[in-house]
């Protein structure tokens, strides 16, 4: 029993999602250990030589076939899990931290924004919600990005929309490519243009500090209450599971009582982050 | 028995790619036969071959490492190898003084045509190599380090400051102080005031006149301030700084360096008679002949008049004793002193003129400076802070007075300090008017090179 | 009955005994000036009584090695070959301070959930010596300790008018004199109370003040208190404060080797560096001197109690001793309950 031992995964499949975005599916090595997570946890890829990293699982557990993390390649490990190519041999271990509280969303209309790669993390609680959508009201996903090529998973809006998906995506002004349909403008702004009610709706907003910072409030401002809107941190971490200190905001510690958390509950914490 | 017998050198070659490499290739061409116990690894130029290479090499296996380039003159980018034969002369000097075998580092001029000196260049490092033996290890040796017999420190050439002089450089700093926040000539100003142990002086920082009460001045005023400086002026504009001659050639360098800008900074020179950390003059303060830094706006109080006693440095013997030693010995006695290194880079973060914005540490892509805490990962650490500081460095030793582990980090510098005089005649206090002596080159600098 | 008198030569003895290879043996030893924790071979290296200064540094490498090897890895054809490195052997530390074992303490808080921390702890025994007089810094008695304290320690040792007071705290500690105490001439009452004197004296000497439980949430309140800006200006950012704490805990790990073989590592870390928080992308949530402080201070004096009920400060005072720009934490605290 070693708790920092990652198990063995195949590369099964491997997507380029956008210039420096990428998504891996991976299959345990050893076809009989089984997998188990919940939408929202996260876990420690790993790259032989490059080290570890986390990241969040971007695919709902309902879906079969491994799990996927879709990163951006911006350190050492990313850049590592961006040269492996289908067949090799990578390290994952978790899954680790608390879920979404999909349940808690049955018959409500939902709201998912996300900025840049925050779309990762969005992934898995909007999939499994699509996988499941008689269970749930109106869905709206909000998808932003600083330019039409950074939209991450920008492929899969028509698969959305024939789930019965509002899809709206917006870029930063100047980001826009020739014919460019959608919005142009941060995601708050565009946000309180879509006018929706706040009466009842869950929102799930994940995005870089910034843009979840003037997100949240953006959404006080609306009247949304900060029980149903939901976050997640993407704290520095090491080990994943509450050792090494790296990612606490105030006595709250990321990886093991996050990274999901509500807004209501991170008005709580102090300015840490 | 068979181990030994079995062993066979593994020398790494760091050439460059336009003469030394095209050299070898010549070698081969000619169908020359040399030892086979060397991997060539190709760089575009002997000027990009970083310490921190060569230190990988030996940290991964290497028992030797070849550095040829260019000669003199011919460098494809005009002076690369110039600037290398600098860099690889301290390195090799610091190297030997940690007490790397002088055989295990060979440089070498080897240009496109000299096929026939490249074999022969890698037929006698591979012999010297295996001469010398296997690589001993990083780490502190199993059996601990050897104690190395220090000559006694000879006693002080000055006297503790008698009772009162303190205190009247204090008052005086005090006025100085508050005049020049009162007069609004500058928004703060670094001092020292008492700390919260006992004898202890801790840097402090006034913003107004009032609370220059604080100031304080005595022998256990340790800390080089200079350090502060770029972050004060940031904030505040314009810093008045109490400094000891010690600390001013920190200043210098940060001048030189474009770092401060010294029309903001006013120096309140203190008259010094030298620190005691614990009650015993501080080595750095034997030679000192600058009672008041000559480069202080100001002086609180009054400098003594006419010259004053002094010592050589006691570090010199020291030194000499070190280097005294076996290489061996010298070596197990630094892997035992750099074994006890923690990383927690105190060494770093006291030096004035250790600013980088990311240090080369803390850079992953590659990482030269294995993260490890232990024999390699600190020997590799403590040599690039040694190379980087090399002719920067202004002697304060804060370094060695920070590091929690009592690394002789002070005769580290002091022997690279030498060594620069020694060669290019650099010291110090030519930080004033002189370039980095590493940024620089003569062509008629000495050539330790085959 | 809870212990023995014995002399220098009894103790020595059982020192001795210790060293009988089946174990690895670490105490404080001299070495060019410092005395350090280092693993000994001969009784005669150890220098265990309270005459010594306390070590440099605190024993926290003997529990938590400064770097670690967590696993190591191989390429190999098709795949990759993980090694787990072999289990620790049974060590014993002798003459951790008091404060030295509370800080042991405080890392089984926080590290026992993990199988490396919790393997090498099991297989540890930590003999402990009391206190006979109080440096500088110490502070043990304002954060819950004692110069006589007992916690975490398996055997204690206490000097005593120029013989030793040996008393087994647990199983662990008991086996560990199985041997030796046959023949030690039992403690009497007297003994102890002079040791309760001598442990009540050397707490009178350290003046300061205890820190009042309540000030844990006070703290916590005071997150934007004023009163941080100042307390940082000194700080030069290095992690010496956390590298020389017997309860700092945090680390690091990563990968050394290339892409065909090598290690991961786990590796000390320190909250002091600007690089612990900050993320891949460049963006740190903690990206100045008084962010990075105040979380150090906040973590020992109010997260972790909050979750674990003691300070994670132990009052050994090295950070305050060895801190090259004199930043008190004791005064951090004060400054920020009274400003």
């Amino acid at each position: 029993m070693n708790d920092f031992l990652p198990q063995l995964m195949r590369v099964a499949e491997a997507r380029q999602e956008t210039a420096d975005v990428r998504t891996l599916r991976l299959e345990p090595v050893e076809p009989d250990r089984e997998l188990r997570w919940r939408a929202g946890q996260f876990g420690l890829f790993s790259v032989f030589g490059a080290g570890e990293c986390a990241l969040t699982i971007a695919n709902p557990p309902t879906r079969g076939g491994g799990l996927e993390c879709t990163f951006r390649r911006v350190g050492r490990v990313t850049d590592g899990l961006d040269r492996v190519s289908a067949g090799e041999v990578v390290g994952f271990r978790g899954p680790y931290g608390n879920s979404f509280p999909v349940e808690d969303w049955l018959g409500r209309d939902l709201v998912f924004v996300g900025g840049g790669i925050g779309m990762a993390a969005v992934a898995a609680p909007l999939r499994l919600v699509l996988d499941r959508r008689e269970d749930f009201g109106e869905v709206v996903v909000l998808n932003g990005a600083r330019t039409a090529a950074d939209l991450v998973f920008a492929g899969e809006a028509d698969a959305w929309r024939r789930r019965g998906v509002r899809v709206v995506r917006t870029v930063d002004p100047g980001g826009e490519r020739p014919g460019w349909d959608g919005e142009v403008g941060l995601i708050p702004d565009v946000f309180e243009r879509l006018a929706l009610p706040p009466d009842g709706r869950m929102v799930v907003v994940c995005g870089p500090p910034v843009m979840l910072g003037s997100m949240l409030r953006a959404l006080d401002r609306l009247g949304y209450s900060p029980e149903r809107v939901v976050t997640t941190l993407e704290n520095r971490m090491k080990c994943g599971f509450g050792e090494c200190g790296h990612c606490n905001v105030g006595p709250f510690v990321v990886c093991r009582d996050g990274p999901v958390i509500s807004a209501a509950q991170l008005r709580r914490l102090p300015p840490d982050l | 028995m068979s181990a030994v017998a079995d062993w066979q050198p593994r020398l790494v070659a760091l050439v460059c790619n336009w003469c030394t490499y095209a050299g070898a290739d010549m070698a081969g061409m000619a169908r020359r036969t040399q030892a086979p116990n060397v991997r060539v690894v190709r760089l575009l130029c002997s000027g990009r071959i970083d310490p921190l290479i060569i230190v990988t090499a030996f940290e991964q296996g290497a028992d030797g490492v070849i550095v040829s380039g260019c000669h003199p003159g011919d460098c494809h980018y005009v002076q690369g190898n110039l600037l290398a034969r600098r860099r690889l002369t301290i390195f090799s000097e610091l190297m030997d003084f940690l007490g790397l075998d002088r055989r295990r580092l060979q440089l070498a001029w080897v240009s496109a045509s000299e096929g026939v000196k490249w074999s022969q260049v890698v037929d006698e490092a591979t012999a010297a190599v295996r001469e010398a033996g296997p690589l001993r290890g990083f780490g502190r040796p199993a059996a601990g380090a050897p104690p190395v017999r220090f000559p006694e420190r000879p006693s002080a050439p000055r006297p503790a400051p008698a009772p009162g002089e303190n205190e009247a450089t204090a008052t005086a700093l005090r006025e100085r102080a508050a005049s020049l926040l009162g007069g609004g000539e500058v928004a703060v100003v670094a001092g020292y005031a008492a700390g919260s142990l006992p004898g202890q002086m801790v840097p402090t920082f006034v913003s107004d006149a009032a609370g220059t009460e604080v100031l304080d001045w005595n022998e256990r005023c340790l800390a080089n301030l200079s350090v502060y400086l770029p972050e004060l002026l940031r904030r505040d504009g314009r810093v008045g700084m109490v400094v000891k001659s010690c600390d001013a050639k920190a200043v210098l360098g940060l001048v030189r360096e474009h770092q401060i800008d010294r029309d903001r900074v006013v120096l309140i020179g203190v008259p010094c008679t030298g620190v005691r950390p614990d009650g015993r003059l501080a080595a750095k303060c034997y030679p000192c002949a600058e009672a008041v830094s000559p480069i202080a706006d100001m002086t609180a109080g009054t400098a003594p008049a006419g010259p004053r006693a002094v010592a050589p440095d006691p570090r010199d013997a020291e030194i000499a004793a070190l280097a005294a030693l076996p290489a061996d010995q010298r070596w197990d006695f630094w892997q035992g002193q750099l074994g006890r290194c923690l990383r927690c880079y105190a060494c770093r973060a006291v030096c004035p003129l250790c600013y980088c914005e990311t240090c080369v540490t803390d850079r992953n892509r590659p990482q030269w400076i294995p993260v490890s805490i232990d024999g390699a990962g600190n020997t590799a650490w403590n040599v690039a802070r040694a190379m980087h500081l090399a002719g920067r460095c202004g002697d304060c030793d804060e370094c060695a007075r920070a590091c929690p582990a009592d690394i002789r980090l002070d005769l580290v510098n002091r022997r690279v300090a030498s060594v620069l005089e020694a060669r290019f005649d650099y010291r110090p206090e030519r930080a004033a008017t002189a370039p980095p002596p590493l940024l620089t080159f003569l062509p008629t600098d000495p050539d330790g090179f085959r | 009955m809870d212990g023995w008198r014995v002399s220098d030569e009894q103790l020595e003895g059982w020192l001795v005994s210790l060293l009988d290879g089946t174990r690895r043996v670490v105490a404080p030893v001299a070495e060019d000036g410092l005395t350090l924790f280092r693993e000994v071979t001969s009784a005669d290296e150890i220098r265990l009584a309270t005459r010594h200064p306390r070590t440099r540094l605190p024993a926290k490498e003997t529990l938590l090695p400064a770097t670690e090897v967590l696993f190591s890895y191989r390429l190999e054809a098709g795949g990759v070959a993980l090694e787990v490195p072999p289990q620790p052997s049974d060590q014993v530390v002798i003459g951790l301070r008091p404060c030295d074992a509370a800080g042991t303490a405080r890392l089984d808080e926080v590290l026992l959930a993990d199988s490396h921390y919790a393997d090498r702890r099991r297989r540890t025994a930590l003999v402990t010596v009391a206190c006979t007089s109080a440096g500088p810094a110490c502070f043990c008695t304002a954060v819950g300790g004692s110069p006589g304290g007992t916690e975490a320690a398996d055997l204690q040792v206490v000097p005593l008018q120029g013989s030793w007071l040996v008393r087994p705290l647990t199983d662990q500690g008991t086996t560990l004199v199985a041997g030796s105490a046959e023949g030690w001439p039992e403690a009497s009452d007297e003994d102890w109370m002079a040791a309760e004197g001598q442990r009540r004296a050397v707490e009178a000497t350290i003046t300061t003040e205890p820190i009042p439980s309540e000030w844990v949430r006070g703290l916590a309140e005071r997150f934007d208190a004023p009163a941080w800006q100042a307390l940082a200006e000194r700080c030069l950012g290095c992690g010496l404060c956390a590298y020389v704490c017997p309860s700092c805990a945090c680390f690091d790990i990563s990968d050394a080797g290339g892409a065909l073989c090598g290690s991961r590592c786990r590796t000390w870390d320190s909250c002091g560096f600007r690089q612990f928080t900050v993320h891949a992308g460049g963006y740190n949530p903690r990206p100045s001197h008084l962010a990075r402080h105040r979380q150090r201070v906040l973590h020992k004096f109010a997260w972790f109690p909050l979750e674990h009920g003691a300070l994670m400060c132990v009052g050994c005072g090295r950070c305050v001793e060895l801190c090259p720009a004199g930043i008190d934490i004791r005064q951090s605290v004060v400054r920020v309950m009274s400003g």
